[in-house]
């Protein structure tokens, strides 16, 4: 019961970090457009998050268990406060930014630093350490490798395509962000509390 | 399958016919658009290709360059009839500069301002469709919307005429985008936009136009699924009643004659669709669905 409830947070996770990309160019194309150099930041940020938060998550899943429980329960927190950030106050803040930076460039790397890195980063984080939980329950390092990133990865298609042809077509981008947020809340807290339950022995 | 190649074989004579009847067909993959220019006789046309083929965006007669080749850019002059004297307008989406030079020859003093996010179009305009830009006919590369907000100037017409392959990016759809088109139009100016009928789109763009200006009145372009909706931003005088609209004498200029038929555009003013805009949602910022609406068709599958 516990591999299918971790196996739902890892798929969770991976929609939540891909459809978030779809969400955050409905959010920026008016203040910046929609063009490739809109669209080159928001990738790039996006990826350089997922870089940021894989080694993060590394760092963390080696820690010894109280720290590492510390930074896990600070990363969820992290997630949680920045996609309410965005959720809240994604829109006055780009309002903000669009006055204060007149070079688009500049003013798409102070958005996207502000209302995407954080919480991306924070999400990625957990990829490392959902292989560290499976590696300490019997499952060879290089196989739970495999198997969170291959499940995560189902998960990002999943977002993507859920969030194109389902979510958009039908809700507000900004009731669509605080499902989100509600969706991040209830998984990350899922996925403490899997994270600290003994391993087997 | 045995029908298909006798049919071919009727077709292929047909299609090749074509082919050889153009001079010269290039295609360009640019940053935004995949685009073909084809040259037949004197006539250069610019097309997007899209999910529905190919979409014709713009031509120019090279031997009569201020014939208006595409019906709607004929259609687009209906802003005459709201706003009669165009010192200053602005232009978003260059297409093939179809529209360019009818105007600069009718009004040679007024500033025809252009934006256009694709640099490729920009130079496809100079090199094969014989557009160069000058001091009245500046072009501006960069996304629309953010002209539009960082611009300070005033405009008499406001003109949104922007596709990529075929459809316009939602940011350029939106309550909100229209709103910082209306703060930009003088008093009496009026903001003139290219919509396509077909789809379920078209009712969500005029509700969301009306949803900014208080007065629209919508021209379909003859034999095609072109409608171009005039707006403005007042309540009074009314430009809805045809009858209060200048005679089409007082505004013909010299360069119109042989070009430009304004009975015709005038005669073209459609009936909103009440019914079917009734049931659309208005298009923000925050829900706009743009892609989705635009493959959702409606009865009404006139040829775009």
């Amino acid at each position: 019961m516990s591999f299918l409830a971790f196996y739902t947070v890892v798929v969770t996770l991976g929609v939540l970090s891909m459809g978030f990309q779809l969400l955050a160019s409905r959010l920026l194309s008016p203040h910046f457009g929609s063009s490739i150099i809109v669209w080159a930041w928001l990738i790039s940020t996006f990826l350089a998050a997922f870089s940021s938060g894989s080694m993060l998550g590394g760092w963390i899943s080696n820690l010894a268990a109280e720290r590492r429980h510390r930074a896990q329960v600070t990363g969820a927190a992290l997630a949680v406060i920045s996609l309410a950030v965005t959720a809240g106050f994604g829109r006055p803040i780009l309002d903000w930014i669009e006055v204060a930076f007149l070079d688009v460039g500049t003013a798409l790397l102070v958005s996207c630093a502000l209302l995407f890195f954080v919480p991306v980063t924070a999400l990625s984080s957990f990829g490392p350490q959902c292989v560290q939980y499976l590696a300490a329950r019997d499952t060879p390092p290089g196989k739970a490798s495999g198997i969170v990133y291959g499940v995560s990865t189902l998960g990002n298609i999943a977002g993507v395509m859920l969030t194109a042809f389902a979510l958009i077509p039908h809700f507000r981008v900004s009731a669509l962000l605080y499902g989100w947020l509600a969706v991040a809340v209830l998984s990350l807290a899922a996925l403490l509390h899997l994270l600290r339950a003994p391993a087997s022995p | 399958m045995k029908p298909i190649f006798p049919l071919a074989c009727l077709l292929l004579p047909a299609a090749l016919a074509a082919a050889d009847s153009a001079d010269y067909t290039e295609s360009f993959d640019t940053l935004y658009n995949s685009l073909t220019v084809q040259k037949t006789g004197s006539v250069v046309e610019l097309r997007a290709r899209s999910r529905r083929g190919e979409a014709l965006e713009s031509a120019v007669d090279l031997s009569d360059p201020l014939r208006l080749v595409v019906g709607y850019t004929q259609t687009l002059y209906a802003g005459l009839l709201f706003q009669p004297k165009p010192a200053r307008v602005l232009m978003i989406g260059l297409g093939g500069a179809g529209f360019h030079r009818l105007f600069t020859a009718a009004y040679p003093t007024a500033l025809l301002q252009t934006v256009e996010l694709d640099p490729t179009v920009l130079e496809l305009c100079e090199s094969r469709l014989a557009f160069k830009p000058t001091a009245q006919t500046p072009v501006t590369l960069m996304d629309g919307r953010v002209f539009v907000k960082r611009d300070q100037g005033k405009w008499d017409w406001l003109i949104l005429d922007a596709f990529r392959g075929g459809y316009v990016p939602p940011h350029l759809k939106t309550e909100e985008f229209y709103r910082e088109c209306a703060a930009r139009l003088t008093d009496r100016g009026v903001f003139i936009s290219n919509l396509h009928m077909g789809t379920e789109l078209f009712y969500s763009d005029i509700k969301t136009i009306e949803a900014v200006f208080p007065q629209v009145v919508l021209f379909q372009t003859t034999g095609r699924g072109n409608v171009i909706a005039c707006a403005v931003k007042y309540r009074a005088p009314d430009i809805t009643d045809p009858g209060k609209w200048p005679e089409v004498a007082t505004l013909m200029e010299p360069a119109f004659a042989g070009h430009l038929d304004l009975a015709k555009v005038r005669g073209e003013r459609m009936v909103e669709p009440w019914a079917d805009v009734l049931h659309a949602r208005v298009l923000t910022d925050d829900f706009s669905p743009v892609e989705f609406l635009d493959t959702v068709k409606t009865n009404d599958t006139k040829e775009r």
